[in-house]
């Protein structure tokens, strides 16, 4: 054998080569000091190279929820994340004070057009808003937007159904995480009212609806009462709801092992947060995502959402360590997904 | 059956983010266009996913170079530093120098080698590289070596001749 090229000798360092070459190569470098001596020069060259590449790399964060990118693909995230905390407690006391002068509304029998709300598009919810103040941009003012929303809450509700939903990827929520908004994170979207409503048949678990929804909430609304401590055993773990908000019944669907956690916004504002055990239909870790960076938690979770996103349909949760949780209650979908991040076991 | 998106995801986002990083010199416009290209194959589901998504990546990027340079926006280096958010300002114009030697050394190679060796950073192998560039894979390693020599060399010169311009 000819003296090794160091093309040669690049493929073999990256373990590229080919086996016989492999050989070839080895062979005749055990007896060629001078092969020996290139490949410890090429070796080191490699490395080289290789750091001064590494040294140019851009901080490395965490990546966003894989089903996030299909609807924001130009935004971080986490730059969202921040203001949620601040507008779904604005969102509480908006919903407090507007709930108590506005009568309730009967809901729309069926969906005629779904209306798309979706955090951050505002647009098709504008629509919607005949009487609505001045229409904003979606980014300037969460608190007003979410003020605006509510305001126009009824209008919305007379004209058509919307069927919003939350899910929530990946990181587990510590019981106690100070963190909470960014250990968590929330993808609102949509779901048509064919779909979704196929969707819900397929759910043993109530699905969530914001407006003009119909079955499910007469019917959780007369499942048996139970104590908090059934509600445990029947969960496996400390139900979870809003904490700070007073918690008026649990109640369980007599047919399958969910509860729901109904909570007063006020004397007649009931957020109902439904809850069931994820089990093995959810591939959810919470200890490999509590310890676990974010990033790398992450995906696990996102296969089984991936796949329901593949069909065209969503199924919103979230999952708070071992249980999925749905919301519901009078409010925009905007509010109550901002609700739903705040959910934690309750103390 | 099409590659689990959820597992490349996890295996090859942050390779993605640091190959388009070299290309656009702006991590959070890296990260916006990998989010895209894995948004693009959520929709499309290719075979492939890595390989599509490296070719994807590559063509955003150069789409993005070309509208830059219609734009006449040229990126002031300083500001397409990446975030920084555990280093104090110290570390940060190092960061800054360092990138921008790097940069510039990355600028002397052909974008054949370029391509080859950034593939080869994301985690590519030679198959796959073949595969993008159009090389052929017995020459992989050849280009590879050229592209390694080559930036070493350049890099080298570049601090070299900041020295002496701070000397001077």
């Amino acid at each position: 054998m000819s003296h090794v090229d160091e093309g040669t000798l690049h493929a073999y360092l990256d373990g590229e080569l080919p086996p016989a070459e492999r050989t070839a190569l080895e062979t005749h470098i055990a007896d060629c000091a001078s092969c020996r001596a290139t490949l410890t020069e090429e070796r080191a060259l490699r490395e080289r190279a290789s750091a001064v590449l590494g040294s140019a790399r851009p901080a490395e964060r965490p990546a966003p929820p894989l089903e996030q990118l299909r609807r924001e693909p130009k935004r971080s995230p986490w730059r969202v994340r921040r203001s949620f905390a601040w507008a779904a407690s604005i969102a509480l006391a908006l919903g407090v004070g507007y709930s108590l002068r506005t009568p309730r509304v009967p809901a729309a029998a069926t969906p005629a057009q779904p209306v798309a709300l979706v955090q951050d598009r505002a647009a098709s919810t504008q629509e919607e808003k005949a009487p609505a103040p001045p229409q904003r941009r979606p980014n300037d003012h969460r608190a007003a937007r979410v003020a605006d929303e509510l305001v126009a809450r009824d209008a919305a509700r007379a004209d058509s159904a919307a069927l919003v939903a939350t899910r929530v990827r990946g990181a587990a929520v510590a019981p106690a995480a100070p963190t909470l908004a960014d250990s968590i994170r929330v993808d609102a979207s949509v779901v048509s009212g064919a779909a979704a409503r196929a969707e819900r048949d397929r759910s043993t678990a109530p699905s969530l609806f914001v407006d003009g929804a119909p079955a499910r909430q007469s019917m959780a609304a007369n499942w048996p009462v139970i104590s908090r401590r059934v509600a445990k055993t029947i969960l496996g773990e400390e139900p979870v709801g809003l904490p700070g908000l007073e918690t008026r019944t649990f109640r369980r669907d007599p047919e399958t092992n969910a509860v729901v956690v109904e909570q007063a916004l006020d004397s007649s504002t009931v957020i109902q947060i439904f809850q069931r055990p994820a089990g093995g239909a959810y591939p959810y870790d919470s200890s490999e995502a509590a310890t676990a960076s974010a990033s790398r938690a992450r995906p696990r979770a996102n296969e089984a959402e991936g796949l329901f996103r593949e069909r065209g349909n969503r199924l919103f949760a979230r999952f708070v360590r071992g249980l999925r949780v749905e919301i519901k209650g009078p409010l925009s979908a905007d509010s109550l997904n901002r609700l739903l991040e705040q959910v934690a076991p309750l103390p | 059956m099409p590659d689990d998106i959820a597992e490349v995801y996890r295996n090859t986002y942050p390779a993605l983010v640091r190959f388009l990083y070299r290309k656009v010199w702006d991590a959070e416009r890296a990260e916006d266009l990998a989010q895209e290209a894995f948004a693009r194959a959520l929709v499309h589901r290719p075979e492939n996913t890595r390989g599509w998504l490296f070719v994807v990546a590559a063509n955003m990027a150069r789409d993005e170079a070309r509208r830059a340079a219609r734009e006449k926006r040229h990126l002031i280096l300083l500001k397409s530093e990446p975030d920084v958010f555990h280093s104090s300002p110290e570390e940060d114009i190092d960061a800054a120098t360092r990138t921008k030697h790097v940069r510039a050394a990355l600028d002397e190679l052909t974008p054949r080698d370029r391509e080859a060796l950034l593939l080869w950073d994301a985690g590519m192998s030679y198959d796959e590289i073949a595969v993008q560039t159009g090389l052929a894979r017995g020459a992989i390693g050849t280009t590879l070596a050229r592209a390694r020599r080559r930036l070493v060399e350049a890099y080298d010169a570049g601090l070299e001749g900041g020295q002496h311009v701070a000397r001077g």
